[in-house]
């Protein structure tokens, strides 16, 4: 039960970081914070029945966690070299910019 | 206790980790972090998942080091000490209803019930679920609001 208390403090953590970041940085580190909460929930649950099938499929889950990873942080390079920030209220700015010179010209 | 030591050690680099400006610091406390959830797993009994957890955090970790002095650039000021001594104080008293639990709660004697038959018969899965997500959406809105509220754009009009 405390792992489970302690995966949902994780949890809320990483939800935090989620919704009042700005920095995509930062909001990568809190989807990984988020994946470490459910993750953990897991292997305690999987180690305190002893069910070893559960194991194997955390390897599963490890590997979309990383497939999740590195497409973010591509996304991220991506972002930065396109606009030259990582701030998300600036890169709304950016992109709204064009729109607005087509609708009042 | 040494348990008890890791799992206020891994919220405390949580916390750091989303709340530090600069991102090389962040990445460091987000190692620190994976390294101890890593050791909680080992000292749990999940060796095989505790060493693949250490081999993805080192691989996550060494490109995030990259992009973070990519996209971070030079550290201009170093952080406060008032904001990192705040910022590990509320790790450490967020993690306190995990320890008591670990402490004093009844953890360690075994129900009567099989855990199948907990999460099943009893429907104990579903409400642990539905629990969750409702915990995650009031969070969620009362983050919300509050920042709205910190920066001014909340306004009750009747």
């Amino acid at each position: 039960m405390d792992f489970v208390i302690l995966s949902l403090i994780l949890l809320a953590i990483g939800i935090y970081g989620l919704l009042t970041k700005r920095e995509l940085l930062k909001v990568f580190i809190s989807v990984e914070l988020i994946a470490t909460a459910a993750t953990m929930n897991f292997v305690m649950l999987t180690s305190s029945t002893g069910i070893q099938v559960g194991e194997a499929f955390l390897v599963l889950a490890f590997s979309t966690d990383t497939a999740v990873s590195a497409v973010v942080l591509a996304l991220l390079v991506m972002a930065r070299k396109k606009y030259g920030t990582s701030d998300i209220g600036e890169i709304v700015e950016q992109k709204k910019e064009p729109d607005q010179r087509e609708v009042s010209p | 206790m040494i348990l008890e030591t890791l799992t206020i050690g891994l919220v405390i680099a949580a916390c750091l980790a989303i709340f530090m400006d600069e991102a090389v610091y962040s990445v460091v406390s987000l190692a620190a972090t994976f390294f101890l959830t890593s050791a909680l797993y080992a000292m749990n009994g999940a060796v095989f998942v505790a060493v693949f957890q250490f081999a993805i955090g080192v691989g996550t970790l060494a490109v995030l080091f990259l992009s973070g002095e990519m996209l971070g650039g030079r550290m201009e000021k170093s952080p406060s000490r008032r904001n990192v001594l705040t910022v590990i104080v509320s790790g450490a008293v967020l993690a306190l209803p995990a320890v008591f639990l670990s402490l004093f709660g009844t953890s360690s004697s075994v129900p009567p019930i099989s855990f199948g038959e907990t999460l099943w018969n009893l429907r104990a899965a579903d409400v642990v679920l539905q629990g969750l997500v409702v915990f995650a959406v009031a969070l969620g809105i009362g983050i919300v609001l509050y920042e709205k509220k910190r920066k001014g754009e909340l306004q009750w009009t009747s």
